[in-house]
């Protein structure tokens, strides 16, 4: 039911929008002069609405009840990420004319090798941040409507691949920047409703937390996914069948077990995981892997968010938009201040998660909090509609992201791994899709929030670094833009995978092996500028950077020549030895 | 109307460039105006310059107020309006701060273009 009346009419909406931005477009003799007209804040409302995903939408909130108040460094260094932007990547970027990264390696370097390893890093990056958007699809349409886990997955893939094979990527930046205001306000008037109807004593209890060690009340518990817990005490609970008397000890849960709490019983632990509300989840740290490092868990998260977000292929290609330069430098400042008025809200979500709906912890799905927040203050009518909300939001949220993602990563594989054509584009966006779908089928265990944080990671190490050097360094050479991206990515990702399928670790090696950033960034940067330093860079390498920051809007080359130039028969200014005295300067 | 193909006459290399195809726009060498160049090294040399403080505030306050909630962990039991100050310090405050940020330098940077 909800279903019904909350995520079909964000899909319908979204889709008459789309519509009527490809009738808009049509008026113009050309679709993409047309989208390079938009404005900075229509431009900077659309880089939010795709820039605001599941991990935000909800994963931040479920951060908060389990990891504690520390997880809003999150959102923080989501939002900081795009003063570097600003600083460092927007304008060049769009003065560039490369729609991708690898599009900018071949306008700067001309190298068609590191065409296609930006493109497989670009895989890389959009399988781990596509991965928690469809996986948190399928576990919000289970917690509303009961549904399996697998029916969402397949529901998200199925529409978003639909979606965008059909050409609903046209008008994408009117159906974004509708989707940032949707999102904006289905998040914001649900906070406050739930924040005035929860009562004086929950907003106590929310600003006063106290560590989650007894059921409150007879709760509910399904369990998605297996685990192990520790019970502290002997607990009567019923299961689908019957009551059960668990004696203290370890207790192996099936995936899909139903278990009901009494009130009072203890809660038990999960292991390697505090109970929400203790004296840690109160600390505005993050202790990453728990690992009692809070301090360099915190710095290491910070400073992949901050780099990383310059290097996201699908936030690049909206700066593609602007008219020029000086307007996508606006679109990204103005994205800081969108973003900044979204991001006051998680936090809400979070601390009265943790009062409402703290059992959650114990099943692993925190990533549902948001939504399972309405019905637990008001069982009514109002609840009702605002889990609605709530659910139509986070879909919003999650097609959003997906759509331009997808369109990133099939682009990626069809033009610049394996060249084909429209048609082959449409394949591509049906098999990737399907990839993701069985991805996302085996992360269920898998915060939202810690993928996409990889998919930043890897961002930082690898596009952070070519980006920055290639915009503001003409000494980069092919070679060791090549070197830097290869040891970026077999660094971040390597830590990665360690991470998911290596040994448990502790201590401050666990924070660098799962969060790699603190030492991958450095690396790539290093290694970028030691082996370039070791080449030659081509003889046109200081035009081509220098393009990239010359301002578009001044008429000097093409209006009339100052007076003083028509006295002198010859004018030395236009002798390409000039170019190459001046521009030499940056080179040697 | 003869059954036949037609077929352009061209000669075989040219033939073979075009079987080949261009799958992707062709690369060419990046130009400069030469008066252009002039400005273009200006204006990159003050961009530069402008770039390095944004930065270096950017860094120090992101970095710096994880510092300052380690070393005084006092902050968590101040309270303002019943909610910790360490709380609203880092739900609350970086925004605005990020948002001043952002207008500060994108003012910076579109007054080098302006004046060139």
């Amino acid at each position: 039911m909800i279903f019904a009346f909350a995520v079909a009419p964000v899909v319908l909406v979204t889709l008459l929008i789309g519509l009527r931005g490809v009738a808009a477009m049509r008026t113009t003799s050309d679709f993409l002069v047309a989208s390079r007209r938009v404005s900075p804040l229509l431009n900077s409302a659309a880089v939010s609405g795709e820039y605001l995903s599941a991990a935000s939408f909800l994963g931040v909130a479920g951060l908060v009840v389990k990891d504690g108040v520390g997880a809003l460094w999150y959102p923080v260094g989501f939002t900081a990420g795009y003063i570097a932007m600003l600083v460092l990547v927007a304008a060049p970027m769009r003065r560039s004319g490369a729609l991708t990264v690898p599009d900018f390696a071949e306008a700067r370097l001309a190298s068609p090798v590191l065409r296609r390893v930006s493109a497989v890093v670009i895989l890389v990056i959009g399988a781990l941040y596509l991965v928690p958007q469809f996986r948190t699809s399928g576990l919000v349409l289970s917690v509303v409507s009961g549904t399996p886990y697998w029916v969402g997955v397949v529901i998200a893939g199925a529409g978003v691949a639909i979606t965008l094979a059909l050409g609903g990527m046209r008008a994408a930046t009117y159906v974004q920047a509708f989707q940032f205001v949707l999102k904006l306000v289905l998040f914001i008037v649900p906070a406050v409703w739930l924040l005035v109807s929860v009562g004086p004593a929950v907003r106590g209890e929310a600003v006063h937390p106290v560590e989650f060690t007894r059921f409150g009340r007879d709760t509910p518990v399904t369990f998605r996914v297996g685990v192990t817990m520790d019970l502290t005490e002997s607990t009567i609970v019923r299961t689908d069948d019957g009551v059960r008397l668990l004696e203290p000890g370890p207790w192996q849960v099936a995936a899909g077990t139903r278990v009901v709490f009494p009130a009072g019983a203890a809660v038990p632990e999960v292991r390697g995981e505090p109970l929400p509300g203790g004296a840690s989840w109160q600390r505005p740290l993050l202790d990453l892997q728990n690992a009692g490092y809070p301090l360099l868990g915190t710095w290491a998260l910070l400073i992949s968010l901050m780099l990383g977000t310059m290097g996201l292929p699908h936030v690049l290609m909206r700066f593609h938009t602007s008219p020029d330069g000086r307007a996508a430098r606006r679109t990204a400042a103005l994205t800081v201040g969108l973003l900044s008025m979204f991001y006051l809200f998680p936090g809400i979500y979070g601390v009265l998660g943790r009062v409402l709906v703290p059992h959650l912890y114990l099943s692993g799905a925190t990533d549902t909090a948001v939504v399972a927040l309405p019905a637990q203050v008001d069982t009514g009518v109002a609840g009702t509609a605002f889990t609605g909300l709530l659910t139509a939001g986070a879909f919003a949220a999650f097609l959003a992201t997906s759509l331009g993602l997808l369109l990133v990563v099939s682009g990626a594989i069809s033009y610049d791994l394996l060249p084909g054509g429209l048609s082959r584009l449409r394949i591509t966006v049906f098999g990737a899709a399907a990839a993701v779908v069985l991805l996302a089928l085996m992360a269920i265990r898998l915060d939202a929030g810690v993928l996409v944080t990889w998919g930043f990671t890897v961002a930082a190490s690898t596009f952070c670094p070519l980006l920055v050097l290639g915009i503001w360094w003409a000494r980069l050479t092919v070679a060791g833009a090549l070197a830097g991206v290869l040891a970026g990515l077999l660094g971040s990702a390597g830590a990665i995978t360690v991470t998911l399928f290596g040994p448990p670790l502790s201590g401050w090696v666990a924070i660098l092996v799962a969060q790699p950033a603190p030492w991958t960034v450095p690396l790539a940067f290093l290694t970028m500028i030691a082996v370039s330093l070791r080449g030659r860079p081509p003889a046109w390498a200081a035009t081509a950077m220098l393009r990239l920051h010359l301002n578009e809007d001044q008429p000097t080359s093409a209006g009339p020549l100052p007076l003083r130039d028509l006295r002198h028969s010859t004018r030395p200014a236009d002798r390409s030895s000039t170019v190459r005295r001046i521009t030499g300067r940056l080179v040697r | 109307m003869s059954p036949t193909r037609r077929v352009a006459v061209m000669s075989p290399q040219t033939r073979h460039a075009h079987a080949r195809g261009r799958l992707r726009g062709r690369w060419r060498l990046p130009t400069l105006e030469p008066r252009d160049a002039d400005r273009a090294v200006v204006i990159f040399q003050a961009q530069r310059r402008l770039a390095v403080a944004p930065l270096v505030l950017l860094f120090a306050g992101m970095l710096g107020l994880p510092l300052v909630f380690r070393l005084f962990p006092g902050l968590d039991q101040l309270r303002l309006a019943g909610i910790p100050v360490s709380w609203l310090a880092l739900a609350v405050l970086p925004y605005p701060a990020l948002v001043l940020l952002a207008r500060w330098q994108l003012r910076r940077a579109e007054r080098v273009e302006d004046e060139r």
